[in-house]
């Protein structure tokens, strides 16, 4: 019996292993059958997008992301730049910016304005996506319904210049009184409110884009929610969009240009704001474009990328609360703030983006004056550091308000790594300098739109981008009656130089003007400015053509164009 | 016959008795409490023990950390943000920044130069004007550059062929940087290139030094001497704060969420467990239906309508509503046990001896029972603080948690994140101290669960 018992154990012990061995085999064929298994029925689920390149030369397709989701696709109702810039690629106006930011014929061949309104000559080859000829009557349709008030569309005022239109917004007169009038298919008529002489500029902008009567009222009511319910007149339509996820155009076959368009597709595969998801698609090679952060700019210079920089247009700056019973209604309080910072170290220690501008007034550096930049011919009051101007003032706040100790003030702000690293660097700063107490209320940009609204703030870190090519695009954003205005600053003097620029046909007047608001903004330091956002990007080293402004659609790709 | 000597078996002189040996029955150590075993055991756990001066450690960093390490934490020191530790902190004295017109007092005009000695506080730039320039660009490259190579950051684009001068101040490390200018025409076409390789040398003004603490009076300091820029040594954040100062005051609020809720939440646990156990029958039922439901309650959900329920507005931290959710959210697992522990122990002979010698329940719970269910209780305590803490880093990662510029761990995790591949400091710091100490109590639980189990008690 003995002698059996090695063999036994051996055999034993061979068996088990066998069995290990066998139910290993059997669970890893399983789990690759199962991952087999998963990545075919996603497959199936994703719709599309096959092409791995960000560049794909054999479908002339290019790859690329969207900050966000575009909120809002119907023209009237539009207001953010992600649908702008989707907009841009698939809708035209009457003029549209080209590849070299001007001006350029859009629908309209030809345009005359004049002191009391302007004439549109449409070109006859424009069409719909449908096929459908495209009209002055769809101008006029489209104006309308951003007009009426059970639109309540917030950028109607962009339409105020037009006869009427501010008394058809508040529902004075009826929608059939718009100074605007197709004479025939061809021809459209304007009539101005008042003189005014930037209104070229405005008609490239999304609110003046065309709709058309039959198709707006066949979708009921959900006009742009989807790609079927948005008849398109632009260079691309949308073929597809899957909310959240993704989003294709193509080619629009009617386009009256059909050269203008240099790429079959554009893909925007990736809907995403994290910039260091974007960062590594771009690394991947899954798309030709990303956005780099400042912790990235090294990591960028490493990989060899060419790095692109260029100055979105717009202003960020501390807005103040001016109602009554805040205590930043007081002038010395804001002057003291004023001194205590200084927005250069903002920009060159903390942010740390080539491209940002450390901010000085409320107009940007690249707005037009008389002759040459408005910012050349009107030097900006500057404030410089200085600590002891700026605990004289907040003496003299304390001394006025009966205070004290400066209650803690509220800063509102946005939920992004520049505005959180602002906010607490502005926190530190003001609490070191002057000793105040900041408290930092962190919101969406949906929520912080309320709060601001609502004037639930005592600071707010604000910003504004330029609607149109014009100074008055910022100018009359503290203007008593400008809904924008969400610190309820109030000066009349200050309205009376809103009124002229709105107003006046002579250049040398408005920039004076102009001037004048700039002064005023220092004088009553209604603003901190902190700085003029500069954006640095990295593109596909075969994609040539994409355009960057800031006014109008932004990042625009109707030109771009692959090379090999 | 004959007669033998030798005594005859069984007889009394074949026996001699032993001597005694009375010292083998005396005890060989003295009599030993319960807590005095679980502490002999717990010693002889190297484990447990070391977990044990990890956990003291931790205390003595949070306690008497701030006390020798006396820095701000919310103090910014903007010369030296996202500073690894241990880096060289030598600065020359200068003279105060004045802005710059780009006048220079020796030009010699042939190429791309330096106006003034590079600093990190300004790096300026002079070209003469290239023929059929229309605009010039300014590139910036940590890298060498050569001709085909990319340029590295575009600093600025200047219009026109009238400027030809440039600053940079745009965060200047002192190491060497490859300045690359780009002349193009009107049509956009490079017309001219050169690279222009600067070492920046570290910088600071008479105002800064004093304004900083690195030197007593302006008087003490001239210019051109060498001050050495406040010493970091766990190195700064994306502000220049200084993380250890940071890790000691985030370990205050990590800590005290992480030691005050599972002690607060164990005893209501304990207390409620404890009733319903003892109590028993319908009551128990009720009791414990009414603890299933509670542990139905979403925890997040609850802190934050604790949160408006406070009235904590924005900017306020949000460390008190989180603790009260703790306590009121968390307790049912510990009342389960015990209350369990408790319904097992009811029934022991002890238990009836001493109910039929008149005991009261109040005598028979906190003499009998508690004692007797401790080691339970200090089990889950002692799990119940790591799981604490990390809930805690979680809230503040997901920004529920403290307000700015109050850190703490997991916040400060939160802000290291997004730096992780550039200054990895910012996040590890932290991170491994959430690691450490959630490990050590983790441990020390397992050790102390070991040694408080009274049926392991040393036999030898």
């Amino acid at each position: 019996m003995t002698k059996h018992t090695p063999a036994n154990q051996d055999s034993f012990t061979s068996s088990a292993g066998r069995q290990l061995l066998a139910f290993g085999a059997a669970s890893i064929a399983g789990v690759i059958v199962l991952m087999m298994a998963l990545s075919w029925a996603s497959s199936l689920t994703s719709t599309g997008s096959i092409s791995t390149d960000a560049v794909d030369v054999t479908n002339n397709t290019l790859t690329l992301f969207l900050r966000e989701e575009p909120p809002q696709l119907n023209s009237s109702l539009s207001t953010d730049t992600v649908s702008g810039s989707v907009l841009g690629h698939v809708m035209e106006g009457l003029l549209r910016y080209d590849e070299h930011n001007r001006l350029a014929p859009g629908i309209a061949e030809r345009w005359e304005i004049n002191e009391d309104g302007a004439l549109f000559h449409l070109r006859p080859d424009a069409r719909w996506s449908d096929g459908k000829s495209l009209t002055a009557h769809d101008f006029v349709f489209a104006w309308q319904v951003a007009l009426d008030p059970k639109t309540a569309s917030e950028y109607s005022f962009i339409l105020y210049p037009v006869k009427n239109a501010e008394a058809i917004n508040k529902g004075e007169l009826p929608l059939s009184d718009i100074g605007a009038r197709a004479i025939d298919d061809r021809t459209l008529e304007v009539t101005f409110e008042r003189p005014i002489a930037y209104f070229d500029k405005l008609v490239a902008f999304s609110t003046y884009y065309p709709i058309r009567q039959d198709f707006y009222e066949s979708t009921d009511g959900s006009y742009g929610s989807d790609a079927h319910t948005l008849l398109y007149n632009g260079p691309f339509v949308i073929s597809r969009w899957v909310h959240g996820a993704n989003l294709l155009m193509e080619k629009n076959p009617e386009y009256w240009d059909l050269d203008r368009a240099k790429v079959d597709k554009l893909d925007f595969a990736y809907i995403t704001s994290d910039a260091s998801a974007t960062l590594n698609l771009f690394k991947d090679d899954k798309i030709a474009y990303a956005t780099l952060q400042a912790e990235n700019l090294n990591n960028a210079m490493e990989q060899g990328w060419d790095i692109f920089r260029f100055m979105d247009g717009s202003v960020f700056y501390i807005e103040f609360n001016h109602r009554p019973e805040r205590p930043t209604r007081n002038l010395n309080l804001r002057k003291a703030m004023l001194y205590a910072q200084d927005s250069a170290e903002l920009v060159f220690k903390v942010t740390k983006l080539p491209g940002y501008l450390p901010g000085v007034s409320l107009f940007p550096v690249w707005l037009q004056g008389v002759n040459t930049f408005f910012r050349q011919e009107y030097p900006a009051p500057r404030a410089q550091l200085n600590l002891e101007k700026a605990r004289y003032h907040l003496e003299l706040a304390k001394q006025e308000l009966g205070v004290e100790e400066i209650p803690p003030l509220v800063l509102l702000t946005g939920d992004n790594p520049i505005s959180n690293i602002q906010s607490e660097y502005y926190q530190q700063i003001f609490s070191k300098n002057l000793g105040l107490d900041l408290k930092i209320d962190k919101q969406i940009f949906k929520q912080r739109l309320a709060k601001m609204l609502s004037g639930d703030f005592d600071l707010v870190l604000a910003g504004w981008g330029p609607d149109y090519d014009d100074p008055l695009t910022f100018a009359d954003l503290f203007a008593s009656f400008n809904l924008n205005n969400r610190g309820r600053y109030e000066n009349p003097e200050f309205d009376k130089w809103v009124r002229v620029a709105q107003s006046s046909q002579d250049v040398q007047e408005r920039m004076d003007a102009f001037g004048e608001i700039q002064q005023i903004l220092f004088d009553d330091v209604v603003i901190i400015p902190n700085y003029e956002r500069g954006i640095t990007y990295v593109t596909h080293p075969q994609m040539r053509g994409m355009v960057r402004r800031a006014v109008g659609p932004d990042p625009d790709f109707t030109n771009a164009y692959i090379v090999e | 016959m004959a007669e033998s000597t030798t005594p005859a078996p069984g007889s009394p002189d074949q026996f001699t008795p032993l001597h005694s040996e009375r010292e083998i029955h005396a005890l060989t150590r003295p009599s030993l409490s319960y807590w005095q075993d679980a502490w002999v055991r717990l010693k002889s756990n190297t484990r447990a023990l070391i977990s044990l001066y990890l956990v003291l450690g931790l205390l003595a960093f949070t306690v008497i950390g701030p006390m020798i390490w006396t820095v701000d934490p919310s103090a910014q020191d903007v010369d030296q943000v996202s500073r690894p530790p241990g880096a060289d902190r030598a600065a020359r004295v200068v003279e105060p920044y004045k802005p710059w017109d780009g006048s220079v007092a020796v030009v010699d005009g042939e190429r791309l130069q330096l106006a003034d000695t590079p600093t990190n506080q300004a790096v300026r730039l002079i070209w003469p004007a290239a023929p059929g320039a229309e605009s010039y660009w300014i590139y910036r490259n940590i890298l060498p550059v050569d001709e085909n190579s990319a340029k590295g950051l575009p600093l600025i684009e200047l219009f026109g062929n009238g400027t030809t001068h440039f600053e940079d101040r745009l965060d200047l490390a002192p190491r060497i940087y490859y300045y690359t200018l780009v002349a193009l025409d009107g049509t956009g076409v490079p017309v001219h290139r050169e690279t222009l390789a600067v070492d920046v040398k570290r910088v600071v003004t008479v105002e800064e030094a004093v304004g900083r603490g690195l030197a007593d009076s302006a008087e003490d300091l001239l210019v051109s001497d060498v001050v050495h820029l406040a010493l970091h040594p766990l190195g700064t954040d994306y502000l220049g704060r200084d993380m250890l100062a940071r890790l000691m005051h985030g370990a205050r609020v990590s800590l005290f969420i992480g030691i005050f809720a599972p002690l607060l939440y164990v005893l209501v646990g304990v207390i409620y467990g404890s009733a319903a156990g003892f109590v028993g029958g319908q009551t128990d039922q009720a009791m414990m239906r009414f603890a299933d439901f509670v542990v139905a309650l979403p925890f997040l959900l609850f802190m934050i309508l604790f949160k408006i329920a406070f009235g904590i507005g924005p900017g306020e931290s949000g460390v008190m509503p989180m603790l009260v959710a703790m306590v009121v959210l968390l307790w049912p697992s510990t009342s389960r046990l015990v209350r369990g522990q408790i319904l097992q122990i009811r029934e022991e002979g002890y238990i009836s001896a001493s109910r039929l010698l008149g005991a009261r329940a109040g005598y028979l719970i906190l003499r009998h029972m508690i004692p007797n269910t401790m080691g339970v209780i200090l089990v889950t305590v002692t799990f119940a603080i790591p799981s604490a803490i990390f809930t805690e880093a979680f809230l503040s990662f997901i920004g529920m948690g403290v307000a700015p510029p109050t850190p703490s761990w997991g916040s400060m995790c939160n802000d290291g994140i997004k730096t992780m591949l550039t200054t990895p400091h910012e996040l590890i710091f932290p991170a491994l101290l959430i690691s450490i100490t959630v490990l050590a109590f983790n441990l020390l639980g397992d050790g102390m669960r070991d040694a408080l189990d009274a049926r392991m008690r040393s036999t030898e």
